[in-house]
């Protein structure tokens, strides 16, 4: 596996003035932390039963040992084809499947353990899935989020204003969503999951059948945002543009394992394939096709 | 405890007022309930006309038609909420919900409930005209409508978890279409949808009478063409009992669940 060289610059996060006295409780959670997600060894193998009458259980590995670390305020690309094991990874850092080895904490907490305390600190975005009520206006999703996490209605108010502003969310905050563009669906959709002052963004194809200019868009603001406020980014996409605009790392992986691991600048710049330097398209097309992460350190070596 | 019910109230909110988008919906709903309102008038008139009887378990024809109002609006107003949870459980919408800090159940729930407060009343509201065009005004005591409210809401939390109940089975069987075809024709049945329980064979009306069924339909609609505090209070005690038991077999099947995704995948 290629080393991860490169160091992250993170700016410090830029308090806006209308965050409230935290409590005793919040200032705890809000502490600021080293990493944002540490993982060792972590496993996880499901057990499929087959047949009607004679129930042949038969062992499948998701997730072959994972050993990560991702400092706060990172911007991470997680990357790999599809049945890599790539959701798998996120439902056991979000808490909702319990590893069948190995140890993760994400934020300072324990997935499994602290899972209803974790939630309140994540927002998480998914392409093909709203977390807006289509009926109705993002407004009336965004009061609903506030209650949900149960934001004081004062910093709600300054809060929303404030991404309402930055996203450019003005001219359709009261439209229902299922009238608006995906480009105006997909900024709302941000803009709901970072209501709540996440530590951690998990953003899972957020640009899935956006048009050129409002995934730029998207883009750009997801930056903004990871600067402004240091929010670890956790981006799974196959558009290698998202990769190139928002990532400050990649981290590939295939059948379960982590093929590759280094930052965005020296992937692209120190990696050839087979003696020719490569784009990341290239790069991440060759590692998908591979049959394994030990074959592939033969075919991809740093120049 | 405090944080959970101001979550559940403004989800259930927030799902009353989509469920109010659905106009087209609603519209059909009210119709279908009219001509099902006159189909009744019509087979309770031969019913109390053969018998020769102005009385049939207790109800006036004029009862028996502001009974069954009721009893259609409570059945029609059901959510779709086992489906609900089947879809999320298949499509893998079940993640993303569990990432926000309510409980799924909860949310369900309330979601449902919002959802059904709005076509209950709009179905009752129509019911009332055309029942009212049919066979005239009823003229019900004035803590009538008090008792139906108070003793619907319960139903419908009742009824809720049972749709839950049903929809969770769908991380073993991924559709769960046939149980709930079962638990809404039994509720149909048993509940006294279509007949009120007085006119129940004994053997069938006791029996039927240790189930939750009778208390998500018949009991409301009871209580508003015969109100009687002793037997509101007797109604809203078996409904809270029930919702207790629901409530805990909801918790079994739901920490069953989430160690199904953990052992099989999500």
């Amino acid at each position: 596996m290629l080393t991860f060289c490169r160091s992250i610059v993170c700016s410090s996060p830029k308090i806006d003035p209308y965050i409230p006295p935290l409590t005793e409780r919040e200032s705890a959670l809000m502490k600021p932390l080293k990493n944002a997600v540490e993982t060792d060894n972590l496993r996880k193998v499901f057990e499929i039963k087959q047949g009607l009458l004679r129930r042949n259980a038969k062992t499948v590995v998701a997730v072959e040992g994972i050993s990560l670390t991702v400092p706060a305020g990172q911007s991470v690309a997680f990357i790999g084809p599809n049945g890599a094991g790539k959701s798998t990874t996120i439902k056991m850092l979000t808490g909702i499947l319990k590893p069948s080895s190995g140890t993760a904490s994400v934020l300072g907490l324990d997935p499994w353990k602290q899972r209803s305390k974790l939630v309140r600190q994540i927002g998480a975005v998914f392409g093909q899935r709203s977390q807006l009520w289509l009926h109705l206006p993002p407004s009336d999703s965004f009061d609903l989020l506030a209650e949900i996490y149960g934001i004081p209605k004062n910093d709600y108010r300054k809060r929303k204003a404030l991404l309402v502003e930055r996203f450019d969310l003005g001219r359709f905050l009261s439209t229902p969503v299922r009238k608006l563009s995906l480009g105006e669906r997909m900024r709302a959709e941000i803009a709901a999951s970072l209501l709540h002052r996440p530590q951690l963004l998990l953003l899972d194809e957020p640009t899935i059948g956006v048009d050129v200019i409002a995934r730029q868009n998207l883009r750009d603001l997801v930056c903004e945002w990871n600067r402004e406020e240091g929010v670890t980014v956790f981006l799974t996409s196959h558009d290698t543009g998202d990769i190139e605009s928002v990532a400050d790392r990649v981290i590939v992986i295939n059948h379960g394992r982590v093929v590759l691991d280094d930052s965005l600048s020296s992937v692209s710049a120190n990696t050839l394939i087979e003696g020719k330097s490569a784009g990341l398209e290239e790069i991440i097309a060759h590692l998908f096709n591979s049959a394994a992460s030990l074959s592939m350190q033969n075919c991809i070596s740093p120049s | 405890m405090k944080n959970s019910i101001r979550q559940s109230w403004a989800v259930a909110r927030v799902a009353a007022r989509s469920n109010l988008a659905y106009l087209g919906e609603v519209a059909s709903r009210t119709f279908f309930l009219a001509v099902i309102l006159f189909i009744f008038l019509k087979l309770w008139q031969a019913t109390y006309r053969e018998s020769a009887s102005t009385v049939l378990g207790g109800l006036s024809l004029n009862q028996m038609l502001w009974y069954l109002t009721v009893t259609e609006a409570i059945y029609m107003s059901a959510p779709r909420l086992a489906q609900q949870i089947d879809e999320d459980v298949r499509s893998g919408a079940l993640a993303v919900r569990l990432l926000k800090p309510i409980s799924y159940p909860l949310y369900c729930l309330s979601s449902a409930l919002g959802e059904r407060i709005v076509r209950f009343l709009a179905n009752f509201a129509t019911g009332a005209v055309v029942t009212f065009c049919l066979v005239g005004p009823f003229s019900c005591s004035v803590e009538a409508p008090i008792m139906l409210l108070v003793a619907v809401l319960l139903a419908f939390v009742l009824d809720g978890l049972g749709h839950l109940i049903i929809g969770l089975w769908a991380f073993w069987l991924e559709d769960t279409s046939g149980l709930l075809l079962i638990y809404t024709r039994l509720s149909m049945i048993l509940g006294g949808m279509l007949i009120p329980m007085e006119l129940f064979p004994d053997w069938l009306k006791s029996f039927v009478l240790f189930l939750p069924f009778p208390y998500l339909i018949w009991g409301p609609a009871h209580l508003f063409v015969h109100a009687d505090w002793l037997q509101f209070a007797q109604l809203v005690g078996l409904q809270c009992l029930y919702i207790v038991v629901l409530l805990a077999v909801v918790n079994l099947i739901y920490g069953w669940a989430l160690e199904r995704i953990s052992a099989h995948g999500g």
